[in-house]
């Protein structure tokens, strides 16, 4: 078969399982979402709806989609949702379109800065750790490392708040940006310094210990001992040789990492009252508003999975050893040892 | 040679009845040698306070006192008092116990849903196999964080038993994943086989002879997924999600870690903090000590 042709089928095959999964899991968060307790008509309308007529309720009902049998409402719901229309928001009144779009940007940035900056920094003391392996910094690293993973990062992102905005004043504890100077970057960027302290702290350890663990499992390998016998230097070996065999596994790492990452953004943003999807999904969990958390649980899918697809992708061009049935393989091996 | 017996041997050496080389007892130093002794020690403190929470405090944990609101550190409230006018001391070891039980409860359901559905794909055919594990990956496909907030948001008002439920629903894809993979490279071997030519049902080969195999691979993921529940618990408890304010834990202590930070309380957030993160790092470092060692090769560079 012509390169070509396999790369249409390639990209045919990951968009049908995108799809897949994503008409999958929109069944089982509508599902769970329609069985819940509590009368989505009572969150909408409040107490008024004790006061309304037998016609009313039905009109009301028919208005927001729950009329009829739970399958027939799917099948409404998802005719809509291609439409982009996934249904008003229960607390906002509005469709959940508008109230997600305005923070999703806010999300990425933030989840997008924090990503790139823990997978840089991990693989710099990665690499660090693995040149000076079992020296004293490396040690104190690792001990620190399983450490820090198991501090709740929103118990750090209290904490941090407590001395530096509280009691010294220096960072501003919440929000994305101060009343009326939303097109401050500095002001922006000072606003983010503490969310993105609480997520590297909370993943950069984990991350850079298993890269680590990657690196020298490569050290070990014997075409390390004819490049010492050529007479490479030990930084040469490192970075030209077992850095460039370890960078898949970095990227495949990378991929399995982003619902972590996205976790972790979630719940800085709660803490920090950061204007995004993460603090809007705890918000609409708080208040039953089902719809709005269904386009967040949708769109944290979306984003998740298809990164991981652009993971997969980027794999095999860095990587031409790596066929789609070995990258599965060894993911799923990368997976289970991280975990 | 027929009648040889051992009168016709002539014995060299004497008292060589009465030497009986001593067996060397390996001594306490030695055995300890390697173990998490530290983290067992500490986390054995903190699990007996918890357990004897009667005895040791010096307040009532659910008594409000409302001349003492917000009381920093002293000889009387030692951990001080929150918001509320708890005592912050006597709530860290009777909240202690929920804690410690949403940790081991959601354990048990993690290791019980893992190890079936992982040994049930595992030794199914390829296409069963194949679909049964796209579920934990679609689960694994949105944050668990997200699953949480859905599942805590679906259930209701929080208590110990539903909180446990949804943190162990959410929780089994990885062991489920490991289980599966080993099962798969012991499924075929001679013993296992064997028990299938018996008449064994899945059942007994699952009980006799997948599992007692598996147990050291997935002991590491089973003991810390204690903590990461109890990490979930709190966390969960802090975003108002998890237990309300009058079930107490460590984390619904930590929940009322907003008002601290407008009152500057610090003691209401770092206390109950310190010692949940104390507990998930001694748990932690015991998990790791089943972790089978690996990397002992020596390094080339």
């Amino acid at each position: 078969m012509n390169p070509k042709a396999m790369i249409i089928k390639k990209i045919t095959k990951r968009t049908l399982g995108l799809i897949l999964t994503m008409f999958i899991l929109s069944v089982g968060v509508f599902y769970l979402a329609r069985l819940a307790p509590g009368d989505p008509l009572q969150s909408f309308y409040g107490d008024a709806v004790e006061s309304m007529t037998t016609q009313e309720l039905d009109a009301a009902r028919i208005r927001l989609g729950l009329d009829g049998p739970i399958y027939a409402q799917y099948t409404k719901w998802i005719g809509n949702a291609s439409q982009g229309d996934f249904g008003l928001s229960l607390k906002y009144k509005t469709p959940t379109l508008d109230v997600v779009s305005p923070l999703i940007g806010n999300t990425l940035i933030l989840g997008g800065t924090a990503y790139i900056l823990v997978f840089v920094l991990a693989t710099l003391l990665a690499l660090f750790c693995a040149m000076n392996e079992d020296s004293l910094f490396d040690r104190i690293i690792c001990k620190v490392g399983t450490a820090a993973y198991y501090i709740p990062p929103f118990w750090l992102g209290v904490v941090l708040v407590l001395i530096f905005s509280i009691n010294l004043h220096w960072l501003p504890s919440s929000g994305a940006y101060d009343i009326g100077k939303s097109g401050d970057i500095l002001n922006r960027i000072r606003h983010m310094i503490l969310p993105l302290i609480v997520m590297i702290l909370s993943h950069l350890w984990y991350y850079a210990y298993m890269i680590r663990n990657k690196l020298l499992d490569e050290v070990r390998k014997d075409y390390v001992l004819l490049a010492k016998s050529k007479g490479c230097t030990k930084t040469e070996i490192v970075f030209k040789h077992c850095f460039r065999n370890v960078a898949p596994t970095i990227v495949s790492i990378m991929a399995i990492s982003i619902p972590h990452v996205l976790s972790g953004t979630y719940i800085a943003e709660s803490v920090f009252n950061y204007p995004g999807i993460g603090a809007l999904s705890v918000q609409s969990a708080k208040y039953h508003d089902y719809n709005l958390l269904m386009l967040v649980v949708l769109i944290t899918g979306l984003l998740v999975i298809s990164s991981s697809i652009i993971a997969q992708s980027i794999n095999e061009v860095i990587d031409p050893r790596m066929k789609l049935t070995e990258v599965s393989a060894w993911r799923e091996k990368t997976a289970s040892s991280s975990s | 040679m027929a009648g040889k017996n051992s009168e016709q041997f002539v014995i060299v050496g004497a008292n060589y009845k009465t030497h009986i080389p001593e067996a060397k007892k390996p001594s306490i130093m030695y055995r300890l040698k390697g173990k998490p002794i530290i983290s067992i020690v500490i986390l054995g403190i903190i699990v007996l306070g918890c357990v004897f929470a009667e005895q040791v405090y010096n307040h009532d944990p659910t008594g409000f006192y409302l001349q003492n609101l917000s009381e920093a550190p002293n000889s009387e409230f030692y951990f001080g008092t929150d918001s509320l006018g708890r005592d912050i001391f006597s709530m860290i070891w009777y909240g202690g116990r929920a804690s410690i039980m949403i940790g081991l409860l959601s354990m048990t359901i993690i290791t019980v849903i893992g190890v079936v559905y992982g040994c049930i794909s595992g030794t199914a055919n390829s296409r069963i196999d194949a679909i049964m594990m796209r579920v934990p990956e679609i689960i694994n496909s949105i944050p668990i964080l997200l699953l949480v907030l859905l599942l805590t948001s679906v259930m209701g008002t929080q208590n110990i038993m539903k909180i446990s439920f949804v943190i162990g629903v959410t929780g089994w894809c990885a062991l489920a994943r490991i289980v599966r993979s080993e099962v798969r490279q012991i499924r075929s071997s001679e013993y296992v086989l064997a028990a299938r030519c018996m008449g064994g049902g899945f059942l007994h080969t699952m009980l006799r002879h997948l599992i007692p195999n598996l147990v050291s691979t997935i002991m590491f993921v089973v003991v810390s997924s204690i903590s990461s529940s109890m990490s979930m618990e709190s966390t969960l408890s802090f975003l108002g999600l998890g237990l309300p304010v009058d079930v107490i834990s460590w984390g619904s202590m930590l929940s009322l870690a907003n008002k601290a930070l407008l009152l500057n309380t610090w003691w209401v957030i770092i206390i109950p903090g310190v010692f949940l993160i104390i507990t998930l790092v001694c748990i932690t470092n015991i998990a790791y000590f089943f972790r089978r060692e690996t990397n002992k090769q020596e390094s080339i560079l």
